[in-house]
């Protein structure tokens, strides 16, 4: 009767040990990873899993054996000991070893992640302002402007784009709680906040950063898959349009029988669609996590990966145009 | 000692004391105990109330409100505002940390224990154990009273971060606060609170320590000392040390949020809506130190005690000498020293210099390494013993499974590159809940259970104790394991409604069976207090050692008079010589001079 404690236990806590293997079978699992060093922090998290699941094993095999075999037996006596040196080193020792171990093998990930100094050269330069409860993002016209070749140009080029997210210019394009980004591109991201805390937080990307009032702060990613492409259309006819693009100039224009024009300046006739898949897995969100007032869980934004670099450029000069446009349906169509 | 003696026979030639004096402003610290214990317990059912809105909210976010829905504001319709659902989980942790936990261990442990388990008559400074107590009822009408004011209580979460919680209306203009409604009035009671608590507990471990360094019976050593004495002693200190720093940092708060100061205000200010607040010149940073500078270390001070306490436990019902009795002195020592240096691990994501943060992650993993050491010596403890399943026992071996869980799932959130992901996420509800539920709790439950016949001299029933045990080990397990699957599912902390995400939404089904389970649990713990009140009036009385056990506590009567000994105790021994080969019983009390040869303590 008194082994049924130990039993009791048991199934307890063969029932925490299994629910780890049935979970992701329900989709109840990390979501899928999509930049460039969300595999190195799923790589610990699995390592992490692993150790500990062996320690948790190990100490509660052990318990519910002892439950079960050193149950009152009546009139015995217990073994008499105050412990064991020897034992004491080895269970120090070991896990001391392992946890070192853990320690070193895990800053390679955070500093890739979040050292300022190990950012890569950017591609893409957008400025995320939060405020309750939204995220405002900005984009520059121009991203060659913060791009560089050699390292000793990086400090440089940090100053100058930090303070293009501090202070805005008068062409920038202007997104709420969209974030727009190419395929393969290296992003970096200055986050700021007008009042509370929040924090940046895109499982997708395993990505997380607190804005932090009086203090802008820089993030990257790079994100190896794509979830949308930006598509131009006739406003007249619905018939997309064909777009040509200069990598160098990263000018997108429209290409008709009668020759190219730029795609900022055909706007009024001209309707820019986001395509995407459609599908749940592919909707990639911004949550905030850090409380910032009572629609803490509404400040929700997205993230649209563009196939190509051409359809992230087109899909700027376009609202480029519509914000900038004086026609009210040209303003409208922007969405 | 003979001060002691003189005070033990000064209290029996003055038997009489008014009521008030004896059971309500009393100076004997087993009475102080046991009124942090009743207060404690009132305030449980508090938390618990206010952590079933939570769930209610989590589960059926789209719901109405059974019941209670109905006094709700009509414009809500029968649900819970988004300001309300703030307030409720912000309350719940509040309560159930600083009302609950912290005076349970500290507060009633504290004081039952000390003096008993040392063979003193009472604490150094009765009269400040007394105040202590009192300190507290302005922290719990202030608390309380938050809850009536414009705006509700705090809705700033139970770490209240600037700047939701400490921005301000210019002065002269009224304590609403421009961040949000539940951070007016209510913050700044809640702050008023908190002072409050941090003065009664500073009286508290102040004397704490008195009592232990200078109040120890002839040939109680410190290494004869019990665990529990040795973790509410280092608790204490842990306390001493840190309070002072969290009452700065609240006092500097309520000036930013009373008199227009900018201790935690940036310097460019902050702009809500069309209004700015005008320029700052602090760092909201600031606070976030400060608080887990205190709040870390309270991490272990919630903790700490529980672990002495099932120590002491394990080791009587296993009828075994507690397994490396100083390697588990210096894992104590050890996780309170580096308490110290890991509250950086709070802020990995802060904003604060991410190679501090590669700092903070050492020492953080390596404070798992203390915590380990004590888990394998309660396993070694209980090898090779004649186990004896009462109910306290149940739910200190139920303490040492869970602890398992609570201490490995921070390891998770201690390596930085899985704390981006998981941070602020329900894995790290899940390891809070795991050492604070799973373990301080059922700790708590296991320290009742043991000591509830010499606080009141009556016996729990065990058959009832048993049945809450099991329903609390299942239904709690339902309710919280679920939470690491959540969390690696990403979905946030204090999320009013998950469902509006195409990346979250697939774990509500999870959230249902999780809300269920928690009021369930909640229901099962009117059985422990249907046991507790019953055997408090009609439970068989206990004998002065109804456990067979070796500390002093139970050298005395039950309950002990004022005074607690007849004469003061002389200790021969430490306290765990079970199932000595050389005697004929299994057990050999501190104080019997004909027990087994003093053996050394290991």
């Amino acid at each position: 009767m008194q082994k049924g404690w130990s039993i009791f236990f048991g199934v307890i806590l063969l029932a925490t040990f299994l629910i780890w293997f049935a979970a992701p079978f329900f989709g109840w699992w990390l979501p899928e990873n999509i930049s460039t060093f969300g595999g190195g922090v799923d790589n610990l998290f699995y390592a992490i899993l692993g150790l500990t699941t062996f320690f948790f094993v190990l100490t509660e095999v052990v318990l519910v054996y002892a439950m079960w075999k050193f149950v009152d037996r009546g009139g015995e006596k217990s073994v008499y000991t105050h412990g064991n040196h020897t034992l004491e080193l080895v269970w120090t020792a070991i896990p001391a070893a392992l946890l070192l171990g853990i320690a070193i093998a895990q800053i390679g990930v955070w500093e890739k992640i979040k050292y300022q100094s190990r950012m890569p050269a950017p591609d893409l330069t957008v400025s995320v302002l939060a405020r309750q409860w939204e995220w405002r993002m900005r984009y520059p016209l121009d991203n060659q402007q913060f791009h560089y070749e050699d390292e000793d140009q990086k400090a440089a080029s940090n100053l100058k784009s930090r303070l293009w997210a501090e202070n805005p210019n008068f062409d920038d394009v202007h997104a709420i709680n969209e974030l727009h980004v190419w395929k393969n591109a290296n992003v970096k991201l200055w986050i700021r906040t007008l009042d509370v805390l929040h924090s940046f937080t895109l499982p997708n990307l395993r990505l997380k950063q607190d804005t932090l009032p009086g203090k802008t702060i820089p993030m990257w990613f790079n994100a190896e898959k794509s979830n949308c492409e930006f598509v131009v259309r006739e406003r007249s006819t619905g018939k997309p349009v064909t777009l040509a693009f200069n990598s160098k100039t990263k000018l997108v224009e429209v290409v008709t029988p009668s020759g190219r024009e730029p795609l900022e300046a055909r706007v009024a006739d001209l309707k820019g669609e986001l395509e995407t898949s459609g599908n749940k897995a592919d909707n990639w969100e911004i949550a905030c996590q850090e409380l910032c007032g009572s629609r803490h869980y509404a400040m929700r934004g997205r993230l649209y990966v563009h196939a190509d670099e051409k359809s992230y450029y087109a899909w700027l000069q376009y609202s480029r145009g519509a914000q900038k446009a004086t026609s009210l349906e040209a303003a409208v169509s922007m969405r | 000692m003979s001060v002691s003696h003189s005070h033990t026979t000064e209290t029996h030639a003055h038997p009489e004391m008014s009521i008030l004096r004896k059971y309500v402003f009393s100076e004997d610290h087993k009475i102080i105990g046991i009124q942090f214990l009743f207060t404690g317990l009132i305030m449980l059912f508090v938390g618990g109330a206010l952590a079933l809105l939570v769930r209610l909210q989590v589960g059926w976010p789209n719901g109405t409100i059974p019941i209670i829905g109905r006094w709700f504001p009509a414009s809500w319709g029968e649900k819970m505002s988004p300001e309300f659902y703030t307030m409720v989980f912000s309350m719940h942790a509040s309560v159930m940390i600083f009302f609950v936990i912290i005076p349970w261990l500290t507060g009633a442990f504290g004081n039952f224990l000390i003096p008993l388990q040392i063979g003193a008559p009472d604490m150094a400074f009765p009269k400040l154990n007394m105040m202590s107590y009192w300190f507290m009822w302005p922290a719990l009408i202030t608390i309380i009273w938050s809850f009536f004011v414009e705006g509700g209580a705090a809705g700033s979460g139970w770490t209240s971060y600037p700047t939701l919680a400490s921005a301000g209306m210019p002065a002269g203009s009224g304590f609403q606060s421009p961040a949000g409604p539940p951070s007016g009035y209510g913050q700044i009671l809640w702050l008023v609170s908190l002072l409050f608590v941090g003065i009664s507990s500073m009286m508290g471990s102040v004397n704490y320590i008195t009592t232990i360094v200078n109040m120890r019976a002839p040939g109680m050593t410190f290494f004869r000392m019990p665990m529990s004495i040795w973790a509410m002693f280092i608790t204490a200190i842990l306390q001493a040390m840190a309070l002072p720093v969290l009452t700065v940092a609240l006092i500097l708060q309520l000036l930013d949020k009373t008199l227009g100061t900018t201790f935690f205000l940036p310097p460019a200010g902050m702009a809500f809506g069309n209004w700015h607040t005008g320029p700052g010149g602090g760092q909201p940073l600031l606070w976030q130190h400060l608080f887990w500078f205190y709040s870390h270390p309270a991490v272990y001070i919630m903790i700490l005690p529980a672990m002495g306490m099932v120590s002491d436990i394990i080791s009587v019902f296993a009828r075994k000498p507690l397994f490396g009795y100083k390697p588990m002195v210096y894992a104590i020592a050890g996780i309170a020293g580096l308490g110290f240096i890991v509250w950086g691990h709070h802020m990995f994501q802060s904003g604060m210099d991410p190679r501090l943060g590669t700092g903070f992650m050492l020492a953080t993993i390596m404070i798992a390494l203390p915590s380990a050491v004590k888990t394998f010596n309660w396993l070694g403890t209980i090898w090779g013993g004649n186990i004896k399943y009462t109910t306290a026992m149940l739910n200190a071996l139920a303490f040492v499974a869970m602890f398992v869980i609570g201490g490995l799932s921070g390891i998770f959130m201690a390596a930085t590159p899985v704390d981006v992901y998981i941070h602020d996420t329900y894995f790290i509800v899940a390891h809070i809940h795991y050492v604070l539920f799973m373990s301080s709790i059922f700790g708590i439950f296991a320290g009742i259970y043991f000591w509830f016949p010499k606080m009141f001299g009556r016996m729990m029933n065990e058959t009832w104790g048993k049945v809450h045990f099991v329903l609390t080990f299942i239904l709690a397990n339902c309710t919280f394991y679920p939470m690491h699957i959540i969390g690696v599912g990403g979905h946030p902390r204090r999320y009013y409604d998950i469902t509006i995400y195409d990346v979250f939404q697939h774990l509500q089904p999870l959230n249902v069976f999780m809300s269920v389970s928690a009021i369930l649990l909640g229901l099962a713990q009117f059985i422990f207090v249907a046991n507790f009140f019953y055997s408090l009036i009609w439970g068989p009385r206990a004998e002065r050692n109804p456990w067979h056990s070796n500390t002093l506590e139970w050298s005395a009567p039950s309950p002990p008079p004022h005074g607690n000994f007849e004469e003061t105790p002389v200790v021969y021994r430490g306290p765990y010589e079970y199932g000595h080969p050389d005697t004929e019983q299994d057990y050999a009390p501190q104080t019997d001079a004909k027990g087994p040869a003093v053996v050394a303590a290991h």
